[in-house]
């Protein structure tokens, strides 16, 4: 856990010297379950920022919502990092427009992990040093295992630690083990067709089309939403199998070469779908046939947003 | 009349009523519960503390529905309206009051929804008190409660071995003949259970005089501060037991005219084909959906249009509150308004 004294004084710092316009982080929500995205604009509103491990969006969502000349400064996280890099490579922000105060990240929890044992009223959430979690509620004090208590994408993260950050508060993590993600991914693809298939449909078919998973992505920034398009009509409009199954798959086809993992989706869908079984195998190809990765810089550009007169597809050119 | 169901005779009783109606109640799906048909060998799954994840108001304004068919060469047929009898069983009182607020939506006297209309006939609607309300939910606070009776044809409550059953209409009465009338006590202890649940949960936001300041308030900064972190995805509104909202599409590659869920939420919803948007930004659509809640339903049925079931705080992406939203709106000063 990242010192938040320390934390703080950096926001500030960089307000008070008139560095960036904002600072985007997060405050105490109504409850310690649900802490909240924060949009700091003065030194004295930094006394609210809070950083932990219920801090479960991706803030780089936000940054698209500002004109290109604002100076932004964000608490990032390795995912965030990762999507603010992905995003000033496609021209959504400069990045001389952007101050990154970096912390390593443990992981996010899932808060419904937590009231499961602990019962909804929730008073205190401390996290230890021994990688436990106390939890007062109504129902009294558990200490739980923290690991136990991380959402899926968190588990297999690879890359805890922000890159390109102005500055890490906190100390660095070791790197986790892309052997994790790639398990995920074989074991999906070692079962047959049809089981992929029926666990796809099985996913989709408890969509509600709210589009939280699409709000709550840093990539998905579309002025309109191919779902949203009329005419032509791109895909069916409702919740009918063809009408869900064809919003899952080209939201994560659109993802190729641009997801980081951050599992952002599936923390915010109300229908606790999975949908990172898909963006994960499309990682794993990037990675593989490509030796790719997002968001490891700003510069580097996805496979899949270039062209070259030596293209082995000679269809696009 | 009360009458005493025991909770071992429950299984017979449902499958008793399974020979006339499709019956609903809440099973177990993923890692939530949801109103579906009883199958045979169902296993119920009641959760005292939530309410199911979708409201039940999906099984009267589903998703999506065809509204009429149509083929490439002219005409055109509509679809029937569903009639088969159905029971829901097990729903909690502030999804039955929803429905109730949606009534005044889809039984205008002029303008009728014959699928509503026709649904909400052929179903039978049995409730369970909340003896544990949620934390999340704030009944009380906005006009109705863990054991209120609009909407509901028999309501019961939970007393351990057996549930107390309030018959509240003909159509619930109907469907509990058999059993034995509960005794003084009975009726005392259920009522005591009840007031216990109503006197749990704390006053979330002062009521009186908010619709006055929400609309005092219209231009207010206050918009724009509350709506800052918000996704704008569907979760709230999509969750909400009162939220109608749908949008009519032609799927002319199916032949469908179909009606999907829509949302103030959304970037779409208010957009106009000239490519004007009067609700250009979070801002006016998180004031459109308070202030509907808030404002606009009590000047058309004299009700705030929320029964305070919490589904929208548990499930905000972004730990939205609207009860902590509400109380803010509470302190905004109160302006003349100009002519």
């Amino acid at each position: 856990m990242p010192d938040i004294d320390a934390l703080k004084a950096e926001a500030k710092r960089i307000l008070s010297e008139g560095m960036v316009d904002m600072v985007i982080g997060f405050k105490a929500g109504d409850t310690p379950l649900h802490p909240q995205p924060a949009f700091f604009k003065t030194p004295d509103e930094v006394d609210q920022l809070v950083y932990n491990a219920l801090c479960q969006n991706n803030l780089a969502t936000y940054l698209t919502r500002f004109p290109k000349n604002q100076k932004i400064g964000m608490v990032v996280r390795g995912c965030e990092s990762r999507s603010v890099n992905a995003l000033v490579f496609e021209g959504q922000h400069p990045k001389d427009g952007l101050y990154l105060i970096g912390v390593p990240c443990e992981g996010i929890i899932d808060w419904r992990k937590i009231v499961e044992q602990t019962g909804e009223e929730v008073f205190s959430i401390f996290e230890q040093s021994n990688n436990t979690v106390l939890v007062e509620s109504k129902s009294g004090f558990f200490t739980l295992e923290k690991e136990t208590l991380l959402h899926e994408s968190c588990s297999r993260c690879i890359h805890p630690n922000p890159i390109s950050a102005n500055v890490v508060i906190g100390e660095l993590l070791p790197e986790g083990d892309p052997a994790l993600a790639r398990e995920k991914v074989a074991a999906f693809a070692s079962l047959s067709m049809e089981e992929r298939h029926a666990w796809f449909r099985q996913e989709a078919e408890r969509c509600i089309r709210c589009y939280a998973c699409r709000e709550a992505c840093p990539m998905c920034y579309c002025e309109e939403c191919f779902v949203d398009h009329i005419t032509p009509r791109w895909t069916e409009s409702g919740t009918t199998p063809a009408g869900m199954q064809g919003w899952h798959i080209v939201r994560a086809f659109h993802q190729t070469g641009r997801c980081t993992s951050c599992g952002a989706c599936e923390r915010a869908c109300p229908m606790d779908i999975k949908m990172t079984y898909l963006t994960e195998k499309l990682n794993e190809d990037m990675r593989r046939k490509y030796n790719f990765e997002v968001g490891l810089d700003a510069t580097t550009p996805p496979p899949f947003s270039t062209v070259t007169l030596d293209d082995k597809s000679r269809f696009v050119i | 009349m009360n009458l005493i169901l025991k909770k071992d005779h429950l299984k017979h009783l449902l499958n008793a009523w399974r020979q006339d109606y499709e019956v609903y109640a809440p099973q177990s799906l993923q890692n939530f519960t949801h109103f579906l048909p009883l199958q045979d060998g169902f296993e119920l799954a009641f959760d005292k503390a939530h309410n199911t994840r979708i409201p039940p108001k999906a099984l009267f304004l589903p998703t999506s529905e065809a509204l009429l068919k149509f083929t490439r060469f002219g005409g055109y047929e509509e679809v029937p309206s569903e009639t088969a009898p159905r029971l829901i069983f097990g729903i909690h009182p502030c999804d039955a009051h929803a429905m109730t607020m949606l009534d005044t939506v889809f039984e205008q006297e002029r303008y009728t929804d014959p699928l509503w209309k026709a649904r909400r006939e052929a179903t039978v609607v049995v409730g369970l008190g909340c003896d544990e309300p949620c934390k999340t939910g704030f009944c009380t606070t906005v006009g109705s409660g863990p054991f209120n009776h609009a909407g509901l044809d028999a309501i019961l409550t939970d007393l351990g071995e057996i549930f107390l059953v309030e018959i509240l209409t003909d159509k619930g009465e109907y469907l509990f003949t058999q059993l034995e009338t509960a005794s003084e006590d009975q009726s005392m202890q259920a009522s005591e259970v009840q007031q216990a649940a109503k006197a749990s949960m704390p006053i979330a936001f002062e009521t009186e005089g908010l619709k006055q300041k929400l609309d005092q308030n219209f231009a207010s900064p206050y918009w724009e501060e509350v709506s800052r972190s918000c996704l704008g995805c569907g979760v709230c509104t999509f969750l909400c037991p009162t939220c109608f909202c749908f949008d009519i599409v032609d799927e002319a590659q199916r032949g469908e005219r179909v009606r999907n869920w829509d949302t103030c939420m959304f970037r779409t919803y208010s957009l106009e084909a000239s490519g004007h948007n009067p609700r250009p930004s979070r801002v006016e659509r998180t004031r459109q959906r308070l202030s509907h809640k808030y404002s606009y339903w009590l000047d058309q049925i004299n009700q705030i249009g929320c029964t305070g079931c919490g589904r929208c705080v548990r499930y905000c992406p972004v730990g939205l509150d609207i009860r902590a939203m509400l109380r803010k709106a509470h302190q905004l000063p109160s302006e003349v308004l100009h002519a």
